[in-house]
């Protein structure tokens, strides 16, 4: 029984006098998809940026494969991916060229055509990113994020502001970036996301973790407090509905 | 490879990104290169030149009446522009083309007539066809005021040629071009330090694709060395094509590369510390703008880039003389037109060493990543 990849110990962080995470603690294990939910302002973004070296930490620890971020963020960020909410590149490169540079700036020969393929953007190779739709450039960033065979992949609301069909598409590619054996913590407020792709999740509001355990064992300990929604479960809901009317393939001009 | 610690493949890669994103950028590299290609095309076409007086310098080593007479004589004509000096500083000015001829009138001057009383006219070698016709001119002048320092009254007639003794002197002949290109290098080693750095940094830093490249186990220092190295590599790719347009217009160099290269690398320097500080200052492009030119235009006009300075009212010449683009200036143009090596360049070297210090240290201050 090894450790685990990411453990956060007490986290703090405050930008004036907002207190953004007030005490934040938790474990991953290695091969986990780990969610951080919560509303806007709850902290997420800030507790992931302070375990990846992007934050300075005020009071707490992070290890992330063993290595504390406050002595070696550089160390941390050799060994995990990032996608940054609105990640953004350089303008005049083209997805190779810029695949390429950052497996320089990890040290290592990267195959960018296999890395394309993955995201299946292997016909933009030589287009530059400004040319992708919303899609093509969230899973562009994830195989930028993929480029040092990263222990732990993080992913900043990866969905947010993508169509249906481009949300299931990246749902499959996480799955199968688990299946090959990377650690996933990713943050978003889409909650069927959560459910779909999580192992375990935790609640965030206000700087603080509310919750923390699976999915399932979340709703089964809300229906044993004795809740009942206003509104039975239909068997089937208006995305459903949606994605059976326009399909699952992706739209994607360009 | 690690020479040093230094990581040399992950500088190398930043530095053809950075290189390929510049050629890449078209305003880029239209404010920095084609601007100040097409503004010397168009001055280099124009020609400001045609000035249709003659410079003469005279050494009055006489000082005598007959010496006084014949200096009157001499500034009697509309067409000569006389200065008085000691013989060897108008020879000087001579051999930098400052002067057309110069004339020396001996001690214990004379003049019989139809003696030249033993005058010596030094003339520039620079551009023999206007030479030829400027001595027949000036050998007009000279025998008239002789006739009448030796007593002869009013000469009558109109041909009245002195037997005046023409020494050539090897000078330099410059015209335009050769003020232009010097000043044109030096505005162009300033947009690139202000709008190259400027803009394109500024924008990563605004989209957020500099915090993305540091989400990497980079450094700073290697993307700040990265796109330093790739700007002095393309000011001086700039300043080779801008110099060798230059030299197929007709200018002159008189002085050796390694200098110029040397006054291009100081220049650089300071205008990229500037563009560093605008850089790091500003959060986006609508602040980077307006500093950048504020600071660029003033510089581009009032630097001595395509007039001299010494057409300027002299509070304003006493002001602008310690800007950094005036500094660069003046050097290139004595390194350029004078062939004066760095040991002779020490007040602008001074300047230039000045600025650069100030301009780095406000780089650093002002620098902030986000």
């Amino acid at each position: 029984m090894t450790g685990p990849i990411v453990a956060a110990h007490d986290l703090r962080k405050r930008y004036g006098s907002l207190q953004a995470v007030d005490g934040v603690s938790f474990e991953i294990a290695e091969g986990e998809v780990f969610g951080i939910l919560g509303p806007n302002g709850a902290g997420k973004t800030t507790t992931l940026e302070m375990i990846e070296g992007m934050r300075p930490i005020d009071s707490g620890t992070a290890m992330v494969d063993g290595i504390d971020v406050t002595h070696d963020p550089r160390g941390v960020k050799a060994r995990i991916g990032i996608q940054l909410q609105a990640s953004s590149f350089f303008d005049e490169l083209n997805l190779v060229e810029l695949l390429e540079l950052f497996g320089h700036l990890y040290e290592r020969t990267v195959d960018a055509m296999a890395l394309l393929a993955d995201v299946e953007l292997t016909e933009k190779a030589r287009s530059q990113v400004k040319t992708l739709s919303g899609g093509q450039k969230q899973r562009f960033s994830i195989a930028a994020a993929l480029v040092n065979d990263p222990r732990v992949l993080f992913l900043d609301e990866p969905t947010t502001g993508l169509d249906p069909q481009a949300r299931h598409h990246l749902w499959g590619l996480v799955r199968q970036i688990r299946e090959r054996g990377h650690t996933v913590v990713l943050t978003t407020h889409y909650m069927e996301e959560a459910e779909e792709l999580c192992d375990r999740v935790a609640i965030m509001d206000r700087g603080l973790i509310v919750a923390l355990d699976t999915p399932q064992r979340l709703v089964d300990e809300l229906i044993g407090r004795g809740f009942t929604k206003a509104r039975v479960e239909r068997l089937a809901n208006l995305e459903d509905v949606f994605l059976d009317m326009t399909g699952h393939d992706l739209r994607e001009e360009g | 490879m690690r020479p040093f610690g230094i990581r040399l493949g992950m500088f190398w890669a930043l530095f053809v990104a950075s290189v390929r994103m510049f050629v890449r950028n078209r305003a880029a590299v239209f404010f920095s290169l084609f601007l100040p290609l097409i503004i010397m095309l168009i001055f280099g076409v124009l020609n400001f030149e045609g000035t249709t007086t003659i410079q003469l310098g005279v050494a009055d080593e006489a000082k005598n009446q007959a010496s006084a007479q014949l200096i009157d004589g001499l500034a009697a004509f509309d067409y000569l522009e006389p200065t008085s000096g000691a013989r060897d500083a108008l020879l000087n000015q001579l051999k930098k083309g400052d002067l057309d001829f110069v004339i020396a009138i001996p001690a214990g001057f004379s003049p019989q007539l139809g003696e030249d009383g033993g005058l010596v006219a030094y003339a520039a070698s620079g551009d023999p066809a206007q030479a030829q016709v400027a001595q027949g001119l000036l050998q007009q002048a000279v025998g008239q005021a002789l006739f009448r320092a030796a007593g002869g009254g009013n000469p009558t007639g109109g041909a009245f040629a002195a037997p005046v003794r023409f020494e050539s002197v090897e000078s330099r002949q410059l015209g335009y071009i050769d003020f232009l290109v010097p000043g044109i290098l030096g505005m162009t080693v300033m947009q690139l330090g202000l709008f190259g750095v400027a803009f394109g940094f500024v924008h990563l830093k605004r989209t957020g694709a500099l915090r993305r490249l540091f989400a990497t186990p980079t450094s700073p220092a290697y993307f700040l060395g990265a796109q330093v190295a790739s700007r002095l590599i393309i000011a001086f790719v700039q300043v080779v094509i801008l110099f060798g347009i230059g030299l197929w217009f007709g200018l002159q160099m008189f002085g050796d590369y390694a200098t110029l290269a040397a006054i291009v690398l100081l220049g650089s320097i300071i205008f990229l510390a500037i563009g560093f500080s605008i850089a790091g200052w500003a959060k986006n492009e609508d602040q980077a703008a307006p500093v950048a030119n504020l600071i660029s235009l003033p510089m581009m006009f009032l630097s001595g880039v395509f007039f001299p300075r010494d057409a300027m009212p002299d509070f304003l010449a006493n002001i602008t003389q310690f800007m950094p683009l005036t500094y660069v200036n003046e050097a290139l143009r004595a390194v350029v037109n004078d062939g004066s090596s760095l040991t002779s360049l020490g007040p602008q070297l001074l300047g230039m060493g000045v600025w650069a210090v100030i301009t780095f240290v406000l780089a650093v201050r002002l620098f902030k990543w986000e």
